[in-house]
């Protein structure tokens, strides 16, 4: 607990509060907030407004289309239209905590009448108050600093980014080694290359491509994280000097298509490196492998004998408009009962993990009443499913603690698609 | 024989705009009006733009005027008040006043454009205080000064900082008896909140609503663009009281999206005021002996309750605001087709009598 903090009532509240110049010491603080508006701030709106890129925060209408598929609002009280309205009686949110409660899952934009982006407004607002040194949390802060310093937000060092490749048990060519053209670079990234539930889907997709002989190397410790949620955390210098890197390491090499692991990757590389000069064919890996769905259908001959739910990742989903090759490899699943979660598709729930969100847990957690990863793992749990499917490197840990966090550890598995299927291959 | 002459009762857009409709439909068409020159309600009330194509008020005024004094059909008597009328579709006897003088006219069908007034705050309860504080005026008298491109606080002459905009004054009240919107306010308040930006564009406009009616093409064409590019702030909830603070004033509501009560210090207050049926409307109607409806407006529709210019009695139409809240697009629609339907009466009871 910060310092000046005292629990009265089983209630955290300052020693001394002062809010708006108005001291509220006292039990409880007395009250939250100030009741009455004496002031509306149109210069606050316009502030926020006028920095590039954030112009539409201004057109909000108060329809509140919003703020039931917010993703945030669910947990805490949060909303792209009540961000409006806080500006307008004399909040400046870009000063406190929900400038990073946004996951920019989108979800808002998809039922926005005005077209008010928040996918777009959030990194721009962000990157004022990085560039300020201001309202920054540590942890987001661990995280940039870590890639800036070691190209990934774990604080890996690069040369380990390859070390997986060791327990693979099937050959994972390296570009760098491989000097010959391939068909398939396969960009890991970061979650699948350190982390160790990760790196359990990398090695399980690993095996499925060659069980497929699909014609595939990566790149090892050239790779640098793609940066994408470090662009919509804020940090737009950190993602070109990534992408120009990264740009550079890949135009040392012949291949003809990009296949990634993670939906932030693909989105990086189809919507922004090609501003940086970095044109490629990307594909996700559910959609490399729903190509070659009947080869995969006859080697998966193990019954799974679940019954699983999906999560669709919002960049995979939303942001790239991909909801079916998830889909088709679940339902060729021998042996699995499928059973959709009612937020799905294009209203699919957000894991909290985009925009930052993946570096802000222990941050968020104090303004809301339980982290959107828990929420998600509660719903999975509702529709009576054993294993949650997910395919989003940052999900698999993500659901795994919120399980445990739940209470419901034993309750719910979660699973990359790819380790059931090997899982189905019995490999 | 019918007497193939239409009159119109009132000069002002609907009354000009059916009496040239009229005459260049080749009937002759007798125009009457009340005050010493034609216009209505824009000129009488010194409307600078119009709502919605910030078209020049007297520009528009003007087109209308040259159309009916250039057209030979049209004969247009000004000063002028219909005090009597007897007979029936075809042949009406109507007693015109002209000063001290009356004149007897026949005519074959009638078009009621006697318009509206704008709600007066004063009345009822006193609202706003808008006879209290010089700051706290009306559409009108804001139009008027953005007319004059003199948007100052009455009580010092001073440029106003903050103007806030108070809607569905004298509206939507079922203690006034205005239990209609007034159609037209939220297009007028938002028009003249971005003029209020363009004179000065340093001023902080907000708006206060219960709910904004943008009807149609008002949305893209003056609210987008009000909040957009103007940056007029809309604030939902209603302002409950006007007071005096320093030389300011204090106005309280609640708002609502907040949910927390409003307490903010303004320079100039502008009321909303709606649409009511104008004395002329009232007095028409019982002239006329045609049905007014619980508001005063006279009663259209018809008997299919489809026919928007239909009276109660054959052979009496009406177009405009004397038949409810009605824009510029309303009045004009309604004094056309008022227009086609009068001259249809007399041309139908003509070919009945050539059979």
């Amino acid at each position: 607990m910060d310092a000046g903090l005292d629990k009265v009532e089983g209630v955290w509240q300052k020693e001394t509060a002062i809010v708006e110049g108005m001291d509220i010491s006292g039990p409880w603080n007395r009250m939250f907030e100030q009741r009455v508006i004496w002031e509306y701030t149109p210069e606050i709106i316009e502030n926020i407004a006028g920095v590039e890129g954030a112009e539409s925060f201004a057109w909000c209408y108060q329809c509140a289309k919003c703020v039931p598929v917010c993703p945030v609002d669910i947990v805490g009280d949060y909303g792209p239209r009540k961000l409006y309205r806080k500006a307008q009686a004399g909040i400046d949110w870009t000063q406190g905590p929900d400038l990073w409660l946004c996951t920019t899952c989108a979800n808002c934009l998809r039922v926005c009448p005005k077209e008010v982006d928040m996918v777009q407004i959030m990194p721009a607002v962000r990157e004022q108050a990085l560039l300020a040194g201001n309202n920054v949390p540590a942890e987001l802060q661990e995280a940039l600093e870590n890639t800036f310093r070691y190209g990934n937000p774990l604080g890996q060092p690069a040369r380990k980014r390859e070390a997986w490749v060791k327990k693979a048990g099937v050959p994972v060519p390296l570009l760098p080694k491989e000097k010959r053209p391939v068909e398939w670079l396969w960009w890991v990234e970061c979650y699948p290359s350190y982390h160790p539930r990760g790196i359990d889907a990398s090695i399980a997709l690993a095996k499925i491509f060659n069980a497929l002989e699909v014609d595939f190397a990566i790149l090892g410790r050239e790779e640098k994280c793609a940066g994408d949620s470090q662009r919509l955390a804020g940090e737009r210098g950190l993602f070109e000097m990534l992408a120009e890197q990264n740009i550079a390491t890949l135009s040392k090499y012949e291949f003809q298509r990009i296949v990634v692991t993670d939906p932030h990757a693909l989105n990086a590389f189809r919507k922004h490196y090609p501003k940086y000069g970095g044109e490629y064919e990307v594909w996700h890996y559910t959609q490399l492998l729903a190509q070659h769905l009947g080869k995969l259908k006859e080697l998966m001959t193990k019954p799974l004998n679940r019954k699983v739910t999906f999560h669709d990742p919002c960049y995979l989903g939303r942001h790239n408009g991909e909801y079916e090759a998830p889909r088709q490899l679940i339902q060729a699943l021998p042996g699995v009962e499928f059973v959709e979660m009612w937020r799905c598709r294009e209203n699919g729930y957000c894991c909290g993990g985009g925009g930052g969100g993946m570096w802000l847990d222990g941050y968020v957690v104090n303004y809301q009443n339980r982290r959107l990863s828990e929420q998600r793992v509660l719903e999975a749990i509702a529709t009576g499913a054993d294993t949650l499917v997910v395919v989003c490197p940052y999900e698999v840990s993500r659901f795994e603690d919120a399980v445990k966090s739940t209470g419901n550890e034993g309750k719910l598995e979660v699973r990359d698609v790819v380790e059931l299927i090997v899982e189905a291959m019995g490999a | 024989m019918a007497n193939e002459t239409v009159l119109i009762i009132g000069g002002g857009p609907a009354g000009m705009e059916a009496a040239r409709s009229v005459a260049e439909l080749g009937y002759p068409a007798l125009l009457v009006e009340k005050r010493d020159r034609l216009g209505g309600r824009p000129d009488e009330e010194h409307y600078a733009k119009l709502t919605h194509h910030f078209r020049d008020a007297e520009e528009m005024i003007q087109e209308l005027l040259d159309a009916v004094t250039s057209n030979p059909n049209v004969t247009i008597m000004t000063s002028s008040e219909v005090v009597g009328c007897e007979g029936e579709a075809g042949n009406f006897r109507v007693k015109v006043r002209n000063g001290a003088s009356t004149e007897d006219v026949e005519v074959g069908a009638i078009i009621v454009a006697t318009g509206f007034q704008h709600f007066d705050p004063g009345r009822e309860t006193q609202m706003y205080n808008y006879y209290t504080f010089p700051d706290v005026i009306t559409l009108a008298d804001l139009e008027g000064m953005l007319k004059a491109h003199q948007v100052v606080r009455p009580s010092n002459g001073q440029t106003p900082e903050r103007v806030a905009f108070i809607q569905c004054v004298g509206s939507r009240d079922r203690q006034i008896g205005n239990e209609f919107c007034s159609k037209v306010c939220c297009g007028v308040a938002t028009k003249q909140a971005i003029e209020v930006k363009q004179q000065l564009p340093d001023a902080r406009v907000f708006i206060f609503y219960i709910d904004m009616r943008m009807y149609g093409y008002w949305e893209p064409d003056l609210y987008w663009p009000a909040q957009e590019e103007y940056k007029v702030n809309y604030v939902k909830g209603i302002v409950s009281e006007v007071l005096p603070k320093g030389d300011r004033l204090l106005i309280r509501g609640e708002d609502t999206t907040m949910g927390r009560p409003m307490e903010v210090t303004v320079d100039l207050v502008v009321l909303s005021v709606g649409m009511e049926p104008s004395e002329g409307t009232r007095k028409v109607a019982k002239i006329l002996d045609i049905k007014q409806n619980k508001y005063g407006y006279i009663e259209a529709g018809g008997p299919t309750g489809v026919d928007p210019v239909a009276t109660s009695r054959h052979g009496i139409f009406v177009a405009g605001a004397a038949a409810g809240p009605a824009d510029l697009d309303d009045t004009f629609s309604m004094a056309g087709l008022a227009a086609v339907r009068a001259i249809s009466a007399i041309r139908r009871l003509n070919l009945a009598k050539a059979v």
